[in-house]
């Protein structure tokens, strides 16, 4: 069978329920929650884990940074047969309210980015599948974890809209913040309108890494990771539900 | 006094729904409300409150298009209304979505002027997911059929639908290529303005016409399952206030 031109895997390599970091080197925390993890491809920024979780064929990809990469990620493992995908990542908070630490479950995402409108115009909406929301929501809840839902901001541009941006940052995420946008990140606006064009149930989970307004940051990746097997934990329940 | 719709704070009870058609929301006021009471009547925009299920609701004509729709939504948050459930007509962009069928959108094309004045373009038009769900459950409970997905919005009745000039087939193709169901006049902005001003939209549409085979629905069959479509929405409107209890 043939190869997934970037991704390196087959179709029969992975399962419905893929979980899709951004970070290739965080692979290996999410699969360690599987029940005999195995390695099927690494390739670039994406590595590829696949195994069993409760029953259900599992996979892992990591999608790189950015919405290009997570285009092509996206793409090929729809391809291959995933019908289930979850991004699972970090963000940083356009609002006060919002904390480090806390969980992000977004409804939708403003599309300021490139890689969408080559697929559809701008003023397609780029929403999360709601059964995916749904399922996220409830087995969040049922953790008694503290997270926040509603539309969050996909850009492209790193150094002109994050807390390492030059200091004029804030004036141009102003619009954002006065319209409620939870927070930032890199990938969702895209993976949101391709699983939509391509009708497969594809939603986003985040960990908030930074807040923009305060300036504070999580720069010690080792704070990250309890909070990434949670919210790997959160996932994988979800897939269960959904699964069902 | 709100400018428009000449109501004041605390006058319309603070769970509403927002047909286009005034006669419509005659008809809802006056058929589906017990203890109704009409309590303004000002241009396209007819409101009465209610009950159903002994829960207080109200009724508002949004009139046609996103420009009257939003000064409605607007002047009614004034004055403290909090959930907003759109129930109108669609023409269906889908092999898959057949006359009269129900559809419960998730989100909106923003192919309308009005929401562009409020936010940039890449902002989402989408649905309150909460609204979305409670359609959802009661739409189970009544047992009845529905499509779940996103619309196309947009101003220019006359440039889109099974009455307009010239080929609008070719301005339609894109859109119903994407999987979008269905189109309409209200949404998007509903939707944006709700997401602004942190107030609870949602919709739901029963399709009057197909646009690509330029068929109509059969006139018992669309009034059957636009009462359907009034029953779900005010339903769910009566849960909306129940879990806030909650």
């Amino acid at each position: 069978m043939k190869k997934m031109h970037h991704l390196q895997i087959t179709s029969g390599q992975i399962g419905k329920f893929v979980i899709m970091p951004g970070d290739p080197g965080r692979c290996h925390l999410i699969a360690e929650h599987f029940e005999n993890p195995q390695l099927i491809a690494q390739s670039r920024e994406y590595t590829t884990y696949t195994g069993k979780y409760k029953g259900l064929r599992v996979s892992v990809t990591s999608t790189g940074m950015g919405c290009p990469s997570a285009a092509i990620a996206l793409e090929e493992l729809i391809i291959s047969g995933a019908k289930y995908l979850i991004r699972l990542g970090t963000t940083g908070a356009l609002q006060k309210n919002i904390n480090l630490g806390d969980i992000i479950i977004p409804t939708s995402a403003v599309r300021l980015e490139g890689t969408s409108v080559e697929y559809i115009p701008i003023e397609f909406p780029a929403i999360a599948d709601i059964d995916i929301v749904d399922a996220l929501i409830k087995i969040t809840h049922t953790k008694n974890e503290k997270f926040h839902t509603g539309i969050i901001m996909s850009h492209d541009a790193f150094y002109k809209g994050s807390v390492f941006a030059d200091p004029d940052f804030l004036k141009r995420e102003q619009v954002w913040i006065d319209s409620n946008v939870l927070s930032v990140e890199n990938e969702s606006s895209a993976i949101f309108t391709i699983g939509y064009l391509r009708k497969v149930k594809v939603g986003t989970i985040l960990t908030t890494v930074a807040n923009h307004l305060t300036r504070e940051v999580i720069t010690d990746e080792e704070k990250v990771n309890p909070i990434f097997h949670l919210l790997t934990d959160i996932c994988l329940e979800a897939f269960k539900n959904l699964g069902e | 006094m709100q400018y428009h719709i000449k109501c004041k704070k605390g006058e319309v009870n603070k769970a509403v729904l927002l047909p286009g058609d005034i006669e419509r929301a005659d008809y809802i006021g006056t058929k589906f409300f017990n203890k109704s009471k009409k309590i303004t009547e000002n241009r396209e925009f007819h409101i009465y409150n209610g009950l159903y299920e002994n829960k207080p609701l109200a009724v508002c004509s949004t009139g046609i298009g996103c420009m009257s729709a939003a000064v409605a939504i607007e002047e009614l948050t004034n004055i403290g209304c909090k959930y907003f459930i759109r129930v109108g007509t669609c023409g269906s962009l889908s092999p898959e979505v057949n006359m009269a069928d129900i559809i419960i959108v998730t989100g909106a094309v923003r192919g309308d002027g009005a929401s562009k004045e409020y936010v940039p373009i890449e902002y989402p038009a989408v649905a309150d997911y909460r609204t979305v769900n409670t359609l959802r459950n009661r739409a189970k409970k009544e047992d009845t059929d529905y499509k779940l997905g996103i619309i196309r919005t947009h101003d220019a009745f006359y440039m889109e639908s099974p009455f307009a000039f010239g080929d609008y087939k070719k301005k339609i193709a894109l859109w119903a290529e994407a999987g979008t169901l269905a189109i309409e006049n209200e949404s998007s902005t509903l939707f944006v303005i709700g997401s602004l001003r942190k107030v609870q939209v949602g919709t739901i549409l029963v399709t009057a016409g197909n646009l690509i085979t330029g068929k109509e629905s059969p006139k018992n069959r669309l009034q059957k399952s636009i009462d359907k479509a009034i029953i779900i929405a005010a339903g769910a409107l009566v849960d909306l206030q129940e879990e806030e209890k909650i």
